[in-house]
């Protein structure tokens, strides 16, 4: 008995490869949006640290708008810079 | 409750006693995002039942919450439960929620009208603290305080006398726990 | 002094026969003589004798009438015992017979009377203040008399008769109305007479009952004796016609045309009746009023009855049957029918609706059809509300009901359902109409009588009620919420199965239910639409990019999902063997080159394969689940299995194992040679006896969801509660029932979840406080020490 398989339409879920589940700005899931977007995914992303913690993009920016002098990570203090592959 | 709360800081609305101000930056439109971030707080700490610490919204107002946190063990403080006040301003997390003892509370970085002298409810906040980090860092606060600023001179002065402490300590918590 | 006695015997009775008993006979008048004689006589006894023999005559006269002229009239009717069934025809013989000699007694008794009358008038004028002899007096006794003895049968015996005077009255009417042709009428029997035509003696018989019913009239017996039989006649056969004219009918007025035939037939037929054909007095007016209103009430009723108790084909039938609603409309606002309508109508609809014969899908058509056209009948919404309350509660409990009211708002082709959706874009929230309402209050009306309290209680507003179809049929649940989410779950289940599909009109139904149900709801199945979008563009681009398509032993295109937004997906597994998983770990890294700082986890359990066959001299291509396909390429390897060795390889567990291989010993590839053993069949027509027994129907798994069954875990939900509950009273100290409930809904509600009623709160709390978990005191909970 011969089987060829000709095509093969599956489905798969597409996650973040960062060290967490949740933002720890917002608490929502990295796979979620942050609180103030409508789509996940591309329109709103995850951005990382030199110091490897990552964010939502736009929860970061706001924090570290927010902050008047140091720009800091929440997470561990440290100075931030946008780690950009 | 809470009379002593400053104009400025009513309603959550004018933000708060710390350093970040909203007014210049990103303005902060609608309380939807932080509703619901407490919402799920509110959840996490309902699921967790953690001992020694607790809280929950007071009223229909998610934005006001009352916390209990019981005095850790091996302190003077052991046995005792406290009462706070929990105010969130709308661009929390990104700014500190005011918190206050409603229970009074000697104790050196806390003052006769329960405001509190906590580093990380002011310049060291960070948007990862949540209600139950604050919590527990006023909960050790309790058996670990800094005396080198403190808010009520004289508990600053007594600590270092444990047993005097306790018992000044005891009777001040029976004569004003009830109110 | 006078001799009575001979002055008796000889002119008194030659006056007045009836003083020695005779009944009948009409004689000569006699001479005006003896009338003075006898008056002069009697004068000298003074005023009193003329009146005494004057008493005398009238006290005979209505022993006469009560003794022996009525009993007489009503012998004619006794049935003997033995008889139950009198035979209206003879009846009708007899009637006429009984009323002919009626009225020669009348005739008789007149007489009497005018004699008294002259009597009385040559007498001294001193005596006669006042009349001593009623000019109608004589009718007045007879009538009453006929009264006091009515036999029990005797509206039977009336009925008879004026049966027979309508039909000839009527014949006339049937005859020009009627559209049969000449020739075959000819052969029926005439409608007045029931003789052949040939032999009709409708005239005769016309000519008969006009005289007898002359005769009633003079004696004026009509209106109290024959009244209620005419009255029930009639309705009888006002019922008769609208059951001919109108019944089922529904695509056109009647109401007209039964006025008018009311006016035509029968006022005409009663006016001949009351008048004898001749111009009628004040009085005989009035009571053919009197009846027309009755009537035209009793025609109302029965018309609107007739039209109610086929309201469920006036439903089904709506918009057709629009002319019988409005007809309806119109019987309303004369008769207070609403009581009445709101019970036929329910059990209308239970009897015909809710019981398990019929399939959820035909509920729901009547439900949105019973909706239309009771509110077309009555826009205030106080019936539909009545009436539909059990519907909806049946549906509830049905629980497929979410499910079949969303594949009906989404399903291809015009359904009731999609067009209301359709339609209802201008539609506003019902919120906006509250302010309407209290600007509008000079147009306030109270609401309509008649309404049962408790069904007013929940929605009381006017506006509510006035909520449109589609609201009508989400609400069925009483939260939009809980529809929602089903629909959410429906359509993951949708895009799953066709995994490559037309999202257009899934779109524009989106658009639409979001401007009705309000954007949040809705939100995540935006996302689930945009990942099928997005899935595609993914596809093209790894297809066309030339790294992955090296080597590749098949095509991959995959649906890729925001999981957060999808209903989540049920627990099945599957493991994909080696050589399959490296073309999918291929894709994988094509999708991470493509996406930064992303990868994918792969379902591989759900999904679509394409497979081709050769086995022996057949050669099979079909699409199958990846589960099927999987097992047909192990036994590529080896040709027999055990469950359990299968099961463990491709770790699925063996009852589910065991369902899916029934697919393929359906298509006749596999048989279980041996309890638990699976062998390839390389030949056909090899099929083990064991198997013939165990073959489970396969159809059955296509149906299944992908995802996981939304339960309602109420003791999961209760814990939830609890943990709620002790921190509201761990911070707050006490608090009464209803701010734990407020609060519980506030804040520990989570979307989709069933509705946490007091009642239900209330049990829980009590069984915590049995539990010693909780006290209870002076109104308050509070946690125990």
């Amino acid at each position: 008995m011969k089987l060829t398989i000709k095509s093969w339409t599956g489905v798969a879920s597409w996650r973040w490869i960062a060290n967490d589940e949740n933002c720890g700005i917002c608490r929502m899931s990295f796979e979620s949006t942050c609180p103030e977007c409508a789509l996940p995914g591309d329109d709103c992303p995850l951005v990382w640290g030199v110091c490897s913690h990552c964010f939502h993009m736009h929860c970061i920016v706001k924090w570290l708008n927010l902050q008047p002098l140091n720009k800091q990570c929440p997470m561990c203090r440290q100075s931030w810079k946008f780690n950009i592959h | 409750m809470a009379q002593n709360i400053s104009p400025e800081q009513s309603g959550g609305a004018g933000g708060s006693s710390s350093v970040k101000h909203n007014d210049d930056s990103l303005p902060i439109k609608d309380n939807h995002a932080v509703s619901k971030r407490l919402h799920k707080e509110l959840m996490n700490l309902m699921m967790a039942n953690e001992k020694g610490i607790s809280a929950f919204p007071d009223g229909e107002n998610i934005f006001k919450w009352v916390g209990t946190i019981a005095g850790p063990t091996n302190t003077v403080y052991a046995a005792q439960t406290y009462r706070l006040s929990l105010d969130f301003p709308n661009s929390y997390p990104y700014a500190a929620p005011v918190v206050k003892f409603l229970t009074p509370c000697f104790h050196p970085n806390v003052d006769l009208q329960g405001a509190i002298c906590l580093d990380i409810l002011k310049d060291k906040w960070s948007a990862l603290y949540d209600v139950r980090t604050i919590l527990l860092s006023i909960q050790s606060l309790l058996g670990e305080p800094n005396n080198e600023s403190p808010l009520n001179a004289q508990a600053a002065m007594m600590w270092n006398d444990q047993k005097e402490y306790k018992k000044y300590l005891d009777a001040f918590y029976e004569k004003h726990k009830d109110t | 002094m006078c001799d009575f006695s001979k002055l008796w015997s000889s002119d008194v009775v030659k006056i007045f026969p009836i003083l020695c008993g005779s009944t009948s006979q009409i004689l000569q008048s006699p001479k005006e003589e003896v009338f003075q004689n006898v008056c002069r006589q009697m004068s000298e006894l003074g005023s009193v004798g003329i009146e005494t023999l004057t008493d005398i005559v009238k006290l005979e006269m209505r022993s006469t009438i009560r003794n022996v002229i009525v009993p007489k009239f009503w012998v004619h009717f006794q049935v003997p015992r033995k008889e139950t069934v009198s035979d209206p025809n003879a009846l009708f013989a007899k009637f006429i017979e009984a009323v002919n000699e009626l009225h020669e007694s009348y005739q008789y008794l007149l007489q009497m009377q005018t004699r008294l009358i002259q009597l009385n008038r040559n007498g001294p004028s001193k005596t006669l203040e006042k009349q001593v002899v009623d000019e109608n007096g004589t009718k007045t006794w007879l009538r009453d008399a006929m009264l006091a003895q009515l036999p029990p049968n005797f509206d039977v015996v009336i009925g008879a008769f004026y049966s027979v005077h309508f039909r000839l009255f009527t014949k006339d009417i049937y005859f020009s109305s009627n559209t049969i042709d000449s020739e075959v009428l000819s052969d029926l029997p005439c409608t007045g007479c029931n003789f052949e035509v040939q032999k009709c003696c409708c005239q005769k018989l016309i000519e008969m009952v006009n005289k007898t019913n002359q005769k009633l009239l003079e004696l004026g017996l009509i209106d109290r004796l024959a009244g209620s039989s005419m009255t029930a006649l009639i309705k009888q056969k006002i019922k008769e016609h609208i059951n001919d004219t109108c019944l089922g009918i529904f695509d056109r007025s009647h109401l007209k045309e039964l006025e008018t035939w009311l006016q035509d037939v029968i006022m005409s037929w009663l006016r001949n009746i009351f008048t004898g054909g001749k111009q009628c007095d004040i009085n005989e007016c009035e009571t053919i009023q009197g009846f027309k209103v009755k009537l035209t009430y009793f025609m109302y009723e029965t018309f609107a009855q007739s039209v109610i108790s086929r309201f469920f084909s006036i439903i089904i039938d709506y918009p057709d049957s629009t002319p019988a609603i409005n007809d309806l409309k119109i019987c309303m606002e004369k008769i207070d029918m609403r009581v009445y309508i709101t019970k036929t109508l329910r059990n209308a609809l239970e009897a015909r609706l809710l019981h398990p014969g019929v399939n959820t899908m035909d509920i729901l058509t009547g439900y949105v059809a019973a909706i239309k056209a009771i509110r077309h009948l009555d826009n205030t919404g106080v019936i539909l509300e009545m009436v539909t309350a059990p519907i909806k509660d049946y549906l509830r409990k049905r629980n497929d009901t979410v499910r079949r009211v969303v594949t009906g708002l989404t399903e291809e082709g015009p359904t009731d359902l999609s067009e209301e959706l359709a339609k209802g874009e201008s539609v506003k929230d019902g919120k906006d109409n509250t302010t309407d309402e209290l600007s509008n209050w000079e147009n306030w009306e109270p609401d309509p009588f008649g309404i049962d309290p408790n069904i007013l209680r929940n929605t009381s507003s006017k506006i509510m009620r006035s909520a449109d179809i589609i609201s009508m049929v989400v609400d069925i649940y009483g939260s939009k919420e809980l529809f929602m989410v089903e629909y959410r779950n429906l359509m993951a289940d949708r895009l799953l199965a066709q995994l490559d599909f037309n999202s257009e009109k899934e779109i524009r139904n989106l658009e639409l239910l979001k401007i009705r149900f309000g954007e949040s709801l809705l939100h995540s199945c935006e996302v689930m639409l945009k990942d099928v979008t997005d899935s595609k563009r993914i596809n093209s681009h790894i297809h066309g990019d030339g790294n992955c398509n090296e080597n590749q032993l098949f095509d991959i295109s995959s649906l890729i999902v925001s999981a957060q937004f999808w209903p989540s997906f049920n627990k099945e597994s599957l493991q994909l063997p080696e050589e399959i998983e490296n073309e999918f770990k291929k894709y994988t890294k094509a999708y991470e080159a493509y996406k930064g700082n992303r990868t994918l986890n792969w379902r591989t359990v759900t999904g679509r394969v394409n497979i081709l066959i050769e086995i022996g001299d057949r050669t099979m291509e079909m699409t199958v689940a990846p589960t099927q396909a999987v097992i047909i390429y192990h036994f590529q390897n080896k040709s027999e299995w055990g469950l359990e060795e299968l099961s463990s390889l491709i770790k699925v567990p063996p009852s589910a194992l065991r369902r899916r291989m029934s697919f393929w010993q359906n298509h006749g590839l596999i048989s279980e040679t041996h309890p638990g053993v699976f062998t390839l069949i390389e030949k056909e027509s090899e099929k083990s006896q064991f198997e013939e027994m165990n073959i489970t129907d396969a159809d059955e798994e296509d149906l299944e969801s992908a995802m996981a069954s939304a339960s309602d875990q109420r003791e999961e939900e209760l814990q939830v509660f609890w943990s709620y509950i002790v921190g509201m009273l761990t911070n707050l100290d006490s608090m009464p029932i209803d701010r734990i409930h407020q609060m519980l809904k506030l804040f520990a509600s989570h979307s989709g979840g069933v509705e946490f009623t007091q009642d239900e709160l209330k049990h829980f709390l009590q069984r915590k406080v049995r539990e010693h978990k909780l006290l209870f005191s002076g109104g308050v909970y509070q946690l125990a020490k």
